[in-house]
This record gives C-alpha cells, sequence and structure tokens, in this order.
C-alpha cells in the first residue's frame, strides 16, 4: 500500500534508507505470517510498527536480523541484501541491537557483565574497556548504581534498561524493539520509554513494535498499522491517529479505546 | 557368640587403602564423565543425523544395562575387543565410566533444554555464533541448573564403586571382603564396612542437599 505512503510527508525521507522490506513473506507451515510487507526505515527514523497480536510486527523484527528466514521477498540493510548465511548474518546483527519482551538477560551474569558481554565475546575486546564501555551504556540508561547487580535483583524496568545498554554496548547502526514494555508493571513502563525517547532524540534508528500508541503518536515519526501479515496503512503519527484512511486501522484503534 | 572387633584395628592399613581406591575411582569417573556427558549431550542435540544416533544408542544402551553387567563386560570382552590387558582398576575406571557419562549426558541434555530459546536468540542478537552462545549463555546457565542432579550422581557413584570389587580391585569393598574371609570375621567386617561407606557418604549426601538450597534457580 505503498500509495498511502507518500514521502513528501516524511519529515526524515531525505536520509539514507537503512531497511528496505519489499513483498517480504514468512510462513510457519501452513500460517501465513507475513504477506507481503513493503517498508523503509530511513536514518534517524523511529518507525513504530502497531496492530493486533499475531499480525506480524514482531515477526518482521525477527526476520530483519535474520532470527527468522523468509520465504519471499527482499530485506535489504544499509544497500545490501540481507545474507542467508550465518557468517554474514553474524556481522549484520553486530550493527543492530536487538530488545525483547521479556529482556532476555543473562541471569548468570550481573548488569555489567550482561552489557560487556558482547563487546568481550563478540568484539573480543579486552575486559578492562569492555567493562569501561559497558559501565558508560548503563549511565545512558540511568542505572550507573546497579553494575554489580544481577537481574534477578532487578525490577522489570531496570531488567529492560540493562537489556538497552546490552544492545548499546555494540554501538549499533539500528534498535529494534520487540514489545519492550509488554511484561512491564504500569509503573515502570515510563522510566523505559524515557530512555527510548532519548534515543530517539539522539537520532538513532528504530524500529519499534508497541502497544503504546501515546509513545507512538509522540516520539514515532512514521507508523505502520499491521494486519493479518500485512501493512493495511502507513503514514506519519498525525495521519494515522488523527486521520486514519482505513477502516481497519479505525477498528484497531477505537477497540484500544484510542481518543486521538 | 563373641565379637572380636579388633580384626578392624589390625587391617586398618588396608581398609585405608581401599578407601583411598574407592575415593580415587568416584573422582576419577566423575572426571572423565563429566566432560564426555558434556560432549556427549550436544552431540546428541546439535551433531549432523548419524552422529546423533550413534550418540542415543550409546546413552539408551548403558543407561539400561545393569551396571555389573559392563563391569563384567569391560573384565571379559574389551580385552577381546580392544586386545588390550588392562589391569583391574583402569578397567572398573573405564566401566564406570562408561555408565556415568551415560547418566551425565542425559542431565546434561535436560539442562541444555531447559534453557528458553529467548537466551540463545539474545545471544545470536549481538553477534554471536551458536558455538559462542552454548559457551557463553547456555552451557553457564544449564550446569548451575544441573548441579545438584550431579551431585547426586557423585553419592551413587561413590556406593557403587562396590561393584568393581567383583572383578578385584581393592577398593573398599573388595578389600573387606577378603578381611572377612581370611578370618571368618562376617559381622565385625560388614559392619566396619558400613560404617565407612556411611561416614563418607552421609556428609556427601548433605553436602548435596545444601547445594540444592543454594544453586535453586532465581529468574
Amino acid at each position: 500500500m505503498s500509495d498511502t505512503a507518500p514521502d513528501a510527508r516524511r519529515e526524515k525521507a531525505s536520509g539514507a534508507k537503512i531497511i528496505r522490506y519489499r513483498g517480504v513473506i514468512k510462513h510457519y507451515g501452513e500460517f501465513h505470517a507475513l504477506n507481503g510487507v513493503d517498508l523503509d526505515v530511513h536514518a534517524g527514523e523511529v518507525v513504530c510498527l502497531i496492530g493486533p497480536s499475531g499480525s506480524g510486527k514482531s515477526t518482521l523484527l525477527r526476520c530483519t536480523n535474520g532470527l527468522e528466514s523468509i520465504e519471499g521477498g527482499d530485506i535489504e540493510f544499509e544497500g545490501a541484501l540481507l545474507a542467508r548465511d550465518e557468517r554474514s548474518l553474524r556481522g549484520v546483527r553486530q550493527r543492530m541491537g536487538m530488545v525483547f519482551q521479556s529482556f532476555e538477560l543473562f541471569p548468570h551474569l550481573t548488569a555489567l557483565e550482561n552489557v560487556a558481554e558482547g563487546p568481550r565475546t563478540v568484539r573480543r575486546m579486552k575486559i578492562m574497556e569492555a567493562n569501561r564501555r559497558a559501565l558508560a551504556m548503563l549511565a545512558k540508561v540511568g542505572l550507573s548504581d546497579k553494575p554489580a547487580s544481577y537481574p534477578s535483583a532487578l525490577s522489570g524496568g531496570q531488567q529492560q534498561r540493562v537489556a538497552i545498554a546490552r544492545a548499546l554496548a555494540m554501538e549499533p547502526d539500528v534498535m529494534l524493539f520487540d514489545e519492550p514494555t509488554s511484561a512491564l508493571d504500569p509503573e515502570t513502563i515510563g522510566e523505559v520509554l524515557n530512555v527510548m525517547k532519548t534515543l530517539a532524540e539522539e537520532g538513532m534508528t528504530m524500529v519499534v513494535v508497541t502497544h503504546e500508541m501515546s509513545f507512538a503518536r509522540r516520539v514515532g515519526d512514521w507508523v505502520a498499522v499491521f494486519d493479518a501479515g500485512r501493512i493495511v496503512e502507513q503514514g506519519p503519527p498525525e495521519q494515522i491517529f488523527d486521520a486514519p484512511t482505513t477502516e481497519r486501522t479505525r477498528d484497531f484503534l477505537s477497540h484500544l479505546g484510542w481518543a486521538g | 557368640m563373641t565379637f572380636d572387633w579388633s580384626v578392624v584395628w589390625q587391617h586398618r592399613d588396608v581398609l585405608a587403602a581401599g578407601t583411598g581406591t574407592t575415593i580415587l575411582l568416584t573422582v576419577a569417573t566423575m572426571a572423565i564423565a563429566v566432560p564426555c556427558g558434556i560432549v556427549v549431550a550436544v552431540l546428541r542435540l546439535y551433531g549432523p543425523a548419524p552422529i546423533r544416533t550413534v550418540a542415543t544408542a550409546y546413552v539408551e544402551l548403558f543407561r539400561n544395562l545393569p551396571l555389573i553387567l559392563v563391569v563384567y563386560w569391560a573384565f571379559y570382552v574389551l580385552p577381546i575387543l580392544t586386545g588390550l590387558g588392562l589391569p583391574p582398576l583402569a578397567t572398573g575406571l573405564a566401566a564406570l565410566s562408561l555408565n556415568v557419562t551415560a547418566y551425565n549426558a542425559e542431565t546434561f541434555r535436560a539442562g541444555i533444554n531447559s534453557i528458553r530459546r529467548g537466551q540463545v536468540d539474545a545471544a545470536m542478537a549481538l553477534g554471536m555464533s551458536r558455538g559462542q552462545a552454548l559457551r557463553r549463555v547456555v552451557l553457564p546457565q544449564a550446569l548451575r541448573r544441573i548441579l545438584p542432579v550431579l551431585a547426586s550422581t557423585w553419592v551413587s557413584l561413590f556406593k557403587d564403586t562396590s561393584l568393581v570389587s567383583v572383578i578385584a580391585v581393592a577398593e573398599l569393598a573388595y578389600v573387606s571382603m577378603q578381611i572377612r574371609s581370611q578370618t571368618f570375621r562376617v559381622l565385625e567386617m560388614l559392619t566396619a564396612m558400613a560404617t565407612i561407606y556411611w561416614l563418607l557418604g552421609y556428609p556427601q549426601a548433605k553436602f548435596v542437599d545444601w547445594m540444592q538450597c543454594r544453586f535453586k534457580v532465581t529468574e
């Protein structure tokens, strides 16, 4: 539905296209998780993927860094077609940070060790240097007082912020967020969203699967509405939330009680 | 009926040596069976199909044979198969290792399977290879989870080493039985043997209980 995506209304469309999805198709057996998805992500943009559960948003994110393979279409990252072999994919993943709904911190490591793990194991950085970087990243997410804490001793919001720091420690070009606040208590959602907002303001390119409509509204540069493995509408947040052009978008937003 | 407990004291050197051999067998068997168990478990989980089948066959064979049979088999058949005339201690060690490796492999496999997929996803998303994810993320967590099971295996093994007495390995059970048949002091020697096994085994069992509390998984 690229005709609903007039780039003229897209502020950061002048930036280089970091990710391009073209006709992306993904099956799980008989189930068609993605049914031909077209989407561009420009440098410095925050692209929010919204829509009902099971509509393919998270699947698209997992295909972006090759955690899932695709059956059809193309995904381009920084001008090159996404590799299919594990070795090249590892190189791509190092340039894409990923944050998961269930945090997935390593429970046997402290917060500092969690953040230093990528630089140490993947970038083969010396332990002192990796720790210095990890401390800086923890400070960035407001957790410089928790380096020695194990994940089990941290609140959900703190764990998710450590997970963001862990992804940032690899100095990625893009951050992928897979429902980062869905598993959080309401009172800790804000601290995670604030960290994400700061990142966005610093110019980080972000793809965010979210059910936080106010975040998508305020922070998003571009919003794509998913339904049944397709994008039913995409556009700037003002269009999606104030003047949706498709019945399906109106339907979805009204189910959420979105009142603009 | 009169008892003569002095027989135990008279043979203290032999009993001490036997106890030493029992401990040596336990430690050496575990030293072999833990790394080998990890290798077999990883091969069974991630190896190419033919190797997976071989690993599975090995585990299911040795897990379901009586240990005493494996001990006899190692004693009579292994020299024919390999052409090596191993001393009894090495033969006993081989039999115990074959058995305990199979058990440990199952324990490790269960431990690895208990780590949820998201952990591997998180490791891979950082750019780790499957091998790195296994070594840095999955195995350390799996090991913690199964430590109490490994400790239980250890305590069982400590007692099961007595089975290699049937091929004349001079461990605690064997030397006790030897002294019994030389002195005819049956009750004294069986009691002495029971006491030594119990005194060594009980603290180990308590240690296992302590570990089960200490390494309870917190997430």
